[in-house]
């Protein structure tokens, strides 16, 4: 009952016209930015954050969030139209959004993954609505040895990955390993591959990576095919946009455990979306009946790592509004707004701060809504954009990636790297190796280092480490099973081709 | 011929000194850039955009934003020292940027003396001693007791190997004569995490960090790092006050601009700075995100700066992660 009367209390506060203008004004600007290439909430939250000084604090915090999340909606339309992803988080969503757009389904795929955002967001704000402060408690169980054993999972889960050659996949993975070495040493200071050059100290920044070796490359790759770039040159019936039936069925159970996922990894503030929306992608690929189908345009491996980033991101405000812990660079920002407004968000802040804990979460569900209701009418907009000579569009598409590159960290370094990177990325392309195998090894390489050699400091060089303590222990044993669930049917076959011999 | 050539030259020479004049007293003609060489959401940025914010009311133009972040707030500082003086860019200098950095960093393209035209401090937050709620150190003597009879228990964690925080932690070990593990993490933000939840039981914390904490009562303060105590923190003894003699350790934040930016300019911005300082709005603003607003002379600030870098050079050389050249 009690439950009832404080959602009452937030919608009230979230419903008045002041509040409720800012709120959309901020999932508005946050779905555009998420548009763009490269230019993400970070920058955007950090600029806006001055206005909000002269604005009420929990205005101001609704429409700082708005931004944030509303930029995961956005992040998927250029990734399935143009294989550029907005965002880091929705990198994945190209392996299969794209092929589907090429197919002539991008209407389909931008309406079922504004569907799945949505429906990852509303999972998570029940989540955080219900039981905020017990599972904040629960991710300060996780230290390094956990966070170890999560992400060495994850880069298992990197091979499972892989549509090809395993060898390729692995190969890109190391690649990926090998990139995220670059840059000063967490546990020394002491740089590594910079070749003294100052703007690699910080290491290589995961969306230049991104931006280059799906967007820049897939240009180059189309450029070189000449005129032939027509597949997609054709006008599309308003009928073709809405999703079938059948879509929406087999959609609806990787739309669950997508957003289940998301809103786990969301409340370790370690982890990331963009680590949600792989993770959720890899279990989609492992549980599918017919794995071949994914990179070719399978709807599970779409959808459920769109509801995965959403849920992670609204499930972040857990350990920023109960724990005064930032998750990443943009509620950091948002923590910041907070205290500059007099608000200590701690293990207290549902008592301390009601009004401003209800609001914000009635306005995550009015936003979301917000966004869906705002995302479906321009599809028909967003596909026709296909229809755009490419001769036009690409240089545009070549702009904004580096206007949003650049907006990273003020420096064209970033964007001779990007281009760099693109170079690299057709050349992959030409070859027929993937690029996602290697992301994942960018994200995930200096995390599972850093962790690795941190726990092993913590336990003053005992290993024994990742195995006594019970969620680390849990992750190591899933790990070996994936193991096995790859390597055993490849054995079964020798096994069987030995005995027909 | 001659004359015409002398009158042209006249003409020029007044053009230019009224050109001149009009340019200084017109200062500034278009927007100002305030490089905050950090990302966006640290504590260097907020005061950066606080001051910003403030700055801007004064001098009747935009002061824009640009975070230029990596290397300790190193090359955004590298890009500030090597703008045109006219003081069109400045720069947020800090303890990190131009003491820590250029102490530990085996490459660094700027001279934090050299370089800079220091035109005020804006703000000072201490470095707080902050421990798990675990240890029943309530004071810092009980804790160097508890860390003395537990040799090689304790670890105290920080931002980052070779950050500021690394050396707060390490010049209070080496003050106490205390042996600890340092565990370098990825920011502040994590390393306050890892203190609540007990991974590491030491950090000698950034104040606007753990602020948030200490006041909801999720970690336990034991003293601050400055000279006086903290008007956040008042019944928190200073380091000195515990009994850690010579203990001084504080995040100082200012505005630089770049070596030759004329005289007249800087008291300009000066002036304007202070101004914005004082104003109660942006002092409360920065109070709110942990830091004290302070206020200095261009010397005075330089001198800080001077000081700063020889003492963490020398730290630096005591705890082991001197430069390798």
């Amino acid at each position: 009952m009690e439950f009832l009367d404080n959602l009452a209390l937030g919608f009230n506060v979230a419903l008045s016209p002041t509040t409720l203008l800012y709120c959309m004004i901020g999932v508005t600007v946050g779905m555009f930015i998420g548009v763009l290439p490269g230019i993400g909430p970070i920058a955007t939250v950090g600029m806006l954050l001055p206005i909000t000084f002269h604005m009420r604090p929990t205005e101001a915090i609704i429409m700082l969030a708005g931004i944030y999340y509303g930029a995961m909606y956005g992040g998927s339309i250029t990734a399935i139209l143009l294989k550029l992803p907005g965002t880091a988080a929705s990198a994945v969503t190209v392996v299969e959004g794209y092929p589907m757009a090429q197919q002539g389904r991008a209407g389909p795929a931008l309406v079922m993954t504004t569907i799945a955002s949505f429906f990852g967001a509303c999972v998570a704000i029940v989540i955080v609505a219900a039981f905020a402060p017990p599972l904040a408690q629960f991710a300060l169980r996780f230290q390094s040895p956990e966070y170890f054993s999560l992400m060495m999972v994850g880069l298992i889960a990197a091979a499972v990955l892989a549509h090809g050659s395993l060898l390729k996949g692995l190969a890109m993975a190391v690649l990926g390993l090998v990139i995220g070495c670059i840059g000063q040493d967490r546990n020394t200071g002491l740089p590594r591959f910079t070749f003294d050059i100052g703007e690699l100290y910080e290491g290589v920044q995961f969306v230049v990576v991104v931006v280059a070796m799906f967007g820049l490359a897939e240009i180059i790759h189309n450029l070189a095919l000449g005129g032939k770039h027509e597949i997609l040159a054709r006008r599309v019936p308003l009928r073709d946009l809405i999703p079938s039936r059948e879509d929406l069925r087999i959609s609806f159970w990787p739309m669950v455990r997508g957003s289940a996922l998301g809103a786990v990894i969301g409340i370790l503030p370690g982890a990331g979306p963009a680590i949600s929306s792989f993770a959720s992608y890899a279990l989609e690929k492992q549980l599918a009946r017919d794995p071949s189908r994914f990179g070719k345009g399978a709807m599970e491996g779409l959808v459920a790592p769109e509801a995965a980033n959403n849920a992670d991101s609204q499930a972040a405000f857990i350990p920023t509004l109960t724990l005064g812990v930032p998750g990443d660079a943009t509620t950091a920002i948002i923590l910041a707004a907070m205290l500059i407004h007099g608000i200590t968000p701690g293990p207290k802040i549902t008592t301390d701060a009601p009004q401003l804990f209800w609001g914000l979460i009635a306005s995550f569900w009015i936003g979301n809504l917000v966004l869906l209701v705002l995302n479906l009418p321009f599809i028909g907009l967003w596909v026709r954009m296909l229809s755009i000579p490419y001769r036009i569009l690409f240089p545009c598409v070549l702009l904004f990636s580096c206007i949003g590159v650049l907006s990273l960290n003020n420096d064209a370094f970033d964007v001779y790297l990007a281009a760099a990177f693109g170079v690299a990325g057709y050349v992959f392309l030409k070859l027929g190796c993937e690029a996602t195998p290697l992301l994942l090894g960018l994200i995930l390489g200096p995390m599972v280092e850093e962790n690795f050699r941190r726990s092993l400091q913590l336990s003053r060089g005992d290993p024994t480490i990742f195995l006594t303590r019970p969620i680390s222990l849990a992750f190591i044993l899933v790990g070996v099973f994936l193991i096995v669930l790859v390597v055993a049917p490849g054995l079964r076959r020798r096994k069987q081709a030995q005995s027909s011999t | 011929m001659q004359k015409r050539l002398l009158n042209g030259g006249l003409l020029a020479l007044a053009i230019g000194i009224v050109a001149g004049i009009g340019l200084a007293s017109a200062y500034p003609t278009k927007p100002i850039t305030l490089i905050v060489p950090f990302p966006p959401g640290g504590s260097t940025d907020i005061v950066g955009r606080v001051v910003a914010d403030g700055l801007a009311k004064e001098l009747g133009q935009p002061v824009v934003v640009e975070n230029r972040g990596g290397a300790g707030g190193t090359v955004g500082t590298a890009v500030a020292a090597k703008a045109t003086p006219d003081g069109h860019t400045l720069s947020i200098g800090t303890t990190s940027t131009h003491a820590v950095g250029p102490a530990t960093l085996p490459k660094v393209a700027f001279d934090p003396v050299k370089n800079f035209a220091p035109i005020t401090l804006v703000a000072e937050t201490p470095y707080v001693l902050v421990v798990n709620n675990k240890v029943p150190a309530k004071t810092v003597a009980e804790l160097i007791a508890l860390v003395k009879a537990q040799p090689g228990k304790f670890n105290y964690g920080s931002a980052g190997a070779g950050s500021t925080t690394h050396l707060a932690g390490a010049m209070f070990a080496h003050a106490a004569g205390l042996k600890m593990e340092h565990i370098a993490y990825n920011g502040n933000g994590p390393a306050t995490t890892a203190l609540l939840s007990g991974e590491v039981q030491v950090l000698m914390g950034s104040m606007p960090a753990v602020l948030n904490q200490i006041k909801s009562g999720a970690i336990r303060v034991l003293a601050v790092g400055t000279v006086r105590r903290s008007p956040e923190l008042p019944d928190v003894p200073t380091m000195q006050q515990a009994g850690v003699k010579g203990f001084e350790a504080s995040l100082w934040l200012g505005v630089v601009a770049p070596a030759g930016t004329p005289d007249a300019i800087v008291k300009q911005l000066h002036a304007a700075i202070l101004k914005a300082v004082k104003n109660p709005d942006v002092a409360k603003r920065l109070r709110a995100a942990g830091a004290e607003p302070v206020t200095s002379s261009p010397k005075e600030m330089g001198d800080q700066i001077k000081t700063n870098l020889s003492k963490y050079i020398e730290l630096a050389k005591v705890i082991g992660i001197a430069k390798k050249k």
